[in-house]
């Protein structure tokens, strides 16, 4: 055994109350009293376990500490995870700690300290009830719960799924409670208290189990902790401070029947902390020796007020060893390394001390597996659970399960590598908002901050938000950064002697401190005055009335209670909206420059949105109805009203037609007049391939897709021809001039002046929308059209200018909104964690076509500060199902594969498990065939089977879904082998 | 706890002329969503003599304080000239940025400012009669002094057990005096730092 005391492990001379090494070994964590307020911080385990790297300066030892605990702290606590950090207090509160996500060292503002926190941890709950100090803190196993106990008498059960929520609070103790641990195996709680109690609670109902008070009778109130603990194959609980014949002894409590017939003697002060060596051991085997079976057995440390330390195995009947006089005051905890061997133990004289055992001295440690072996023999299989702390409480017991699990946390993994050791930090000094860099910000910040007044005339600063709280994604850059210079805020104040650069300022106030600082070693009456300003809080400041300020806030700028949520909205609407206007703008160049020549508009158009989805033909047309206001007489008769602008004639023009292999359609207007009539030319070419057909009236609009060319003329006719040329049918008479025309596939759509749209099957030359208004959508609204389009499967899709994309659907014959730019579930559904790698490249679509950035959008949602949680899971359910169900009244099958997985990851993170097992149950259809099922077997041509075999993987990540996952994935085998 | 944490104050245009607007871009973060506003003020020192001449050069509000961290600049007039006693108008002087919530100050920064000319003319012979124009003031803005107090956040009066002075640089110009201690009975504290209650 090797004892270390490493000094540097101090809270400057202020006792240490509690000690914890984080599971992963790499760090532990100190709890106790600071300069003037309780203390937390958080060590570097390396130069504890190794010499040379205490020895090494790149090494940090210290890696955070936290004030932020108003009276001393008297526990930490790490979860089995590691992510969390709990700590208890006398201040009441118990505190839970996260690291945050990014990670730069930073100081406390103002601290001349020049240690940095090299990792930052911070206070991400607050859990208030307990009303006096809070003296023990205990993560349930697998950390479903966190309890504390106090000197309230009380012990608080907190859901720590759910903070702050509380499950029970345990009430049953008279006296001060001051140790608490949870049985291995999750069926109890036990809590030792000033009242000669220790008391053992059930989980199932939080009632009290037992309550063993014989040998604690003669126990006196003196000891500051009771800090008992419960041997890791749960058949022993071994409490502190018990008496036995006028003699300290802590009490070893049967869990059969809570006996309590043993217990460790020896130590001559009251026993505060008792702590469990987390493995179990056995017999390490020497070599030349007969090998005999031996019993695994336990082994636990004892730290007393008598500043000693014994540790025990429970195979043996003397301690395995006894450290006296260890530190000056009485030990306060005790905490073991995972892999067993190693042991730090923290005093009330503010030391700490590690102790290093081999495996010759303490035994061969089971694995997991052995471990597993003795809980499933004592509890039965029913009861036994996986020791394995990462995983979650539930038994695996399916293979596939088990491969899917794997394979996510193996997903996991190289994330929590990174977060775990304090080397491999990536300070990550880009923090962009909104596209902004915080710098950008920062230049402008005076001028963009909202500034306001209030009733009684006072000035009131909305302050900029730039970064929520609990994403943790904040910029170190802020910290110890140059302020900015004069010249990027201030530039009106600026004079010609103060626009020196930075280094020049800088040095400046350098010179400027050793200029005066001298005069500070002799004591100065006037800077005594002026120190004491520093520190004493200001009477209702008297004397002068503050100088009005000469700041002009225009009235535009005042804005009501807009709130931080609001501004970056509107900011993400602009930005979205901008890409349409790109994609309207070249063409309503077109419209203006009329006379142009065809083919610079082609160039144009060509350059400004180059697209790249092969299958979807988007000939975008810009089109504006008249404006209403204008014509208040037509008012009346709203229908009539709706009237779309028709296309101006062209001399000539050109169009690309199909995308995969590139086609033109070239238009020149009135070639010849042949007896009267004027000829209009249509030519049509595709690598080096061509035809031409003339047509007698002017040609207004042109289009093809892959298969037909269609042709609008002034004399309202629309002619279709195949893309041989051939006439596929007679001119259509249209009952009003075109305003726009598209062709995808086979189909045809017509958007005519009179605000009616037609769609066409010219192959099985059927009508799929015949004269349908879209009074429906424009009534009512002031918005015109702005973009219409044709789907490949022959949908219709108008987008509005207020933002609103509708398609028509034909079956139903209504208008469907399938897309809302100012949806606010666009803006704040937040998905970003159900979508892979693959996904996030989006998908592509008319879906995606209309809604243009919504990934984006949902980027946003994670800015929007104060949506509280159920409500933003909300809003992204019905986001995904707005989705799902556009998908579909589009006809867009990839998209509906797309969204239609998101949505299943959705549903099994949130935990939906009625609306997956409804997704799940018309996916799989009837598993018997009845001819009294309408169930369809495909969807979009997807076959919806396969489509749940895709899902299935999805639901495996979620234990808690297991049982759906195998219900599916049997009968899914089922159908296979039918 | 504090609720709110000022992560760092940035002093803008500085050095500048004595005339130029206090800028501050402050940083700060808090815990929850605050109900109520914060105030902040500037108070200029104008004499170390007595507050008599301590001048508040703006108060703001500012809100509404979401969860997360918030920036914003504050930005107030140079201070009145005709209040600051004429002898104390060069030299050594104090810029104190306080907040308060609820009408209590859990949070004091200061800056050392010294007003001094740029002539070397002037500097050699101050004129009697300060010359306002002529003087560049300069806030050591690479030693803020923070002085945080506990202070009741919540709406409900609960009796505060304790008020705490923390100085994170007891070891530079505090006289040992001032150093303020928790250890002290209540009795004993300065009066005025129990005053919000």
């Amino acid at each position: 055994m090797k004892l270390l005391k490493p000094s540097w492990v101090n809270h400057n001379g202020k006792p240490i109350f509690s000690v914890d090494i984080h599971p992963d070994g790499t760090k532990f964590a100190t709890g106790g009293q600071g300069e003037d307020s309780g203390k937390v911080v958080i060590w570097n385990m390396a130069p504890v376990l190794r010499e040379e790297d205490e020895k090494n300066e790149n090494i940090p030892k210290l890696l955070c500490q936290m004030d932020n605990h108003l009276a001393c702290v008297n526990c930490v606590r790490w979860s089995n995870n590691g992510l969390y950090l709990a700590s208890g207090g006398d201040d009441k509160l118990v505190m839970v700690w996260k690291r945050a996500a990014f990670i730069g060292p930073s100081t406390v503002f103002g601290s001349s300290s020049k240690l940095a926190n090299v990792e930052q941890w911070r206070c991400v709950m607050i859990l208030r009830n307990h009303t006096g100090d809070v003296m023990d803190v205990a993560w349930s196993p697998h950390d479903v719960w966190l309890a504390s106990c106090s000197v309230d008498n009380t012990i608080v059960i907190w859901n720590a799924r759910k903070f702050p929520e509380i499950v029970m609070t345990l009430k049953g103790h008279t006296g001060l409670v001051k140790g608490l641990t949870w049985d291995p195996v999750g069926k109890y709680i036990a809590s030792q208290a000033d009242d000669h109690s220790l008391k053992v609670w059930r989980t199932m109902d939080w009632q009290m189990e037992t309550n063993i008070t014989k040998p604690f009778s003669e126990c006196g109130g003196t000891t500051h902790v009771l800090r008992l603990s419960w041997s890791p194959d749960g058949q022993y609980l071994v409490s502190a401070h018990a008496m036995n014949n006028s003699g300290p002894t802590a009490q070893i409590i049967e869990r059969d029947g809570w006996k309590t017939n043993m217990d460790f003697v020896g130590h001559r002060k009251a026993v505060t902390v008792v702590k469990f060596n987390p493995k179990i051991f056995k017999k390490k085997q020497k070599n030349g020796s007969t090998p005999k079976p031996s019993c695994p057995y336990c082994c636990c440390a004892v730290g007393s007020k008598d500043r000693s330390l014994s540790v025990w195995l429970t195979s043996l009947k003397r301690p395995l060893v006894v450290i006296h006089d260890l530190f000056d005051k009485s030990i306060m905890d005790i905490t073991w390394t995972l892999n067993g061997l190693g042991l730090l133990v923290c005093s009330m004289d503010g030391t700490v001390a590690f102790l290093d055992f081999s495996q010759d001295e303490l035994g061969d440690p089971l694995n997991e597996e052995e471990k597993n072996a003795i809980h499933q023999n004592i509890y039965g299989k029913s009861l036994a659970i996986t020791m394995e702390s990462h995983l979650s409480s539930t038994i695996i017991e399916n293979p596939e399960m088990l491969k899917y699990q794997q394979e996510r946390q193996g997903n996991q993994n190289p994330n929590g590598a990174q977060g775990s050791g304090p080397e491999n930090q990536t300070p990550k000094l880009t923090n962009v908002l909104n596209g902004e860099s915080l710098e950008d910000i920062r230049k402008n910040l005076l001028k963009k901050q909202v500034e306001t007044r209030t009733a009684d005339g006072r000035r009131r600063i909305t302050p900029l938000c730039i970064a929520q709280l609990d994403t943790g994604d904040f910029s170190p850059a802020l910290f110890n950064s140059v302020p900015i210079l004069p010249g990027s805020s201030a530039s009106t104040q600026l004079t010609p002697q103060i626009s020196s650069d930075s280094s020049t300022a800088n040095s400046l106030v350098y010179m400027y401190v050793t200029s005066y600082f001298p005069a500070l070693s002799q004591p100065m009456e006037p800077m005594k005055a002026l120190d004491s300003r520093f520190t004493e809080r200001s009477k209702a400041t008297p004397g002068v009335t503050s100088v009005p300020l000469t700041i002009g806030i225009t009235p535009l700028d005042r804005v009501k209670d807009s709130s931080s949520v609001k501004e970056p909205k509107v900011k993400d609407e602009t930005s979205s909206d901008s890409e349409d206007k790109i994609m309207a703008k070249p063409l309503s160049m077109a419209k203006r420059k009329g006379e142009m020549e065809g083919a610079e508009v082609v160039e144009k158009r060509k350059k400004g949105r180059p697209r790249k989805d092969s299958f979807i033909r988007t000939h975008v047309m810009s089109v504006r109805i008249k404006d209403k206001t204008k014509e208040p007489s037509r008012l009346i008769t709203p229908v009539a009203v709706l009237k779309l602008p028709t296309p101006s004639i062209q001399k000539s023009f050109s169009t690309q037609v199909s995308t995969d292999a590139i086609a033109y359609l070239e238009v020149e207007n009135e070639v010849s007049v042949v007896s009267g009539a004027r000829l209009s030319q249509l030519k049509w070419s595709r690598d080096g391939r061509e035809w031409d057909t003339l047509l007698t009236s002017r040609i207004t609009i042109a289009t093809g897709s892959s298969d037909i060319v269609a042709v609008a003329c002034e004399d309202r006719t629309l002619s279709v021809f195949t893309t041989c040329g051939r006439r596929l049918i007679p001119s259509i008479m249209l009952p009003a001039p075109l305003a726009a025309l598209h062709c995808s596939g086979h189909f045809v759509m017509v958007l005519m002046a009179s605000a009616t749209l037609s769609v066409w099957d010219v192959q099985k030359q059927t009508a799929l929308v015949k004269n349908e208004s879209l009074n429906p959508i424009l009534s009512g609204t002031d918005a015109t059209v702005s973009q219409s389009f044709l789907t490949q499967q022959g949908v219709a899709v108008v987008s509005l200018s207020n933002g609103k994309t509708y398609c028509f659907n034909s079956s139903l014959e209504t208008w469907n909104l399938i897309a809302d730019k100012q949806d606010s579930l666009v803006q704040c559904a937040d998905f970003r964690n159900c979508l892979t790698s693959q996904d996030a490249l989006g998908s592509m679509g008319p879906l995606a076509l209309t809604q243009g950035r919504n990934l984006s959008a949902g980027r946003l949602a994670s800015r929007l500060s104060s949506t509280p949680h159920h409500l933003q899971q909300g809003m992204t359910l019905a986001f995904l199902e707005n989705q799902l169900s556009s998908a579909l009244m589009l006809l867009s099958a990839s998209e509906y594969r797309h969204w239609l997985l998101i949505y299943a990851r959705f549903l099994v993170n949130e935990g939906y498990e009625m609306r997956l097992r409804e997704l799940c149950q018309d996916l799989l259809g009837p598993v018997h065939k009845s001819s009294s099922s309408s169930w369809e077997p495909t969807v979009l041509g997807l076959r919806k089977r396969d489509l749940l075999t895709e899902v299935l993987p999805v639901i495996g990540q979620n234990l808690r879904f297991q049982r759906l996952f195998t219900e599916y994935q049997d009968q899914l085998e089922l159908l296979r082998l039918k | 706890m504090a609720k709110v944490q000022v992560l760092n104050v940035a002093v803008l245009d500085n050095p500048s002329p004595f005339g130029n607007p206090f800028q501050f871009e402050i940083t700060f973060e808090c815990m929850e969503d605050l109900p109520e506003d914060l105030e902040w003020k500037i108070i200029y020192v104008g004499s170390a003599e007595s507050e008599e001449y301590d001048q508040v050069l703006d108060s703001v509000l500012v809100g509404p304080v979401p969860a997360g961290r918030h920036m914003f600049v504050f930005q107030a007039d140079a201070p009145n000239t005709g209040l600051i006693p004429e002898s104390d108008a060069v030299g050594v002087t104090v810029v104190l940025i306080t907040c308060t919530y609820r009408g209590q100050e859990f949070i004091r920064i200061g800056y050392y400012v010294n007003n001094e000319y740029t002539d070397p003319e002037l500097r050699e012979n101050p004129p009697v009669k300060p010359n306002y124009t002529q003087l560049q003031r300069n806030i050591l803005a690479s030693n803020p002094r923070v002085t945080r107090f506990h202070i009741n956040w919540e709406a409900t009066m609960d009796k505060m057990e304790d008020s705490e002075n923390v100085d994170p640089a007891p070891n530079t110009m505090l006289p040992p005096t001032s150093m303020p201690s928790k250890a002290q009975p209540l009795g004993l504290m300065p009066d005025n730092s129990m005053d919000c209650l």
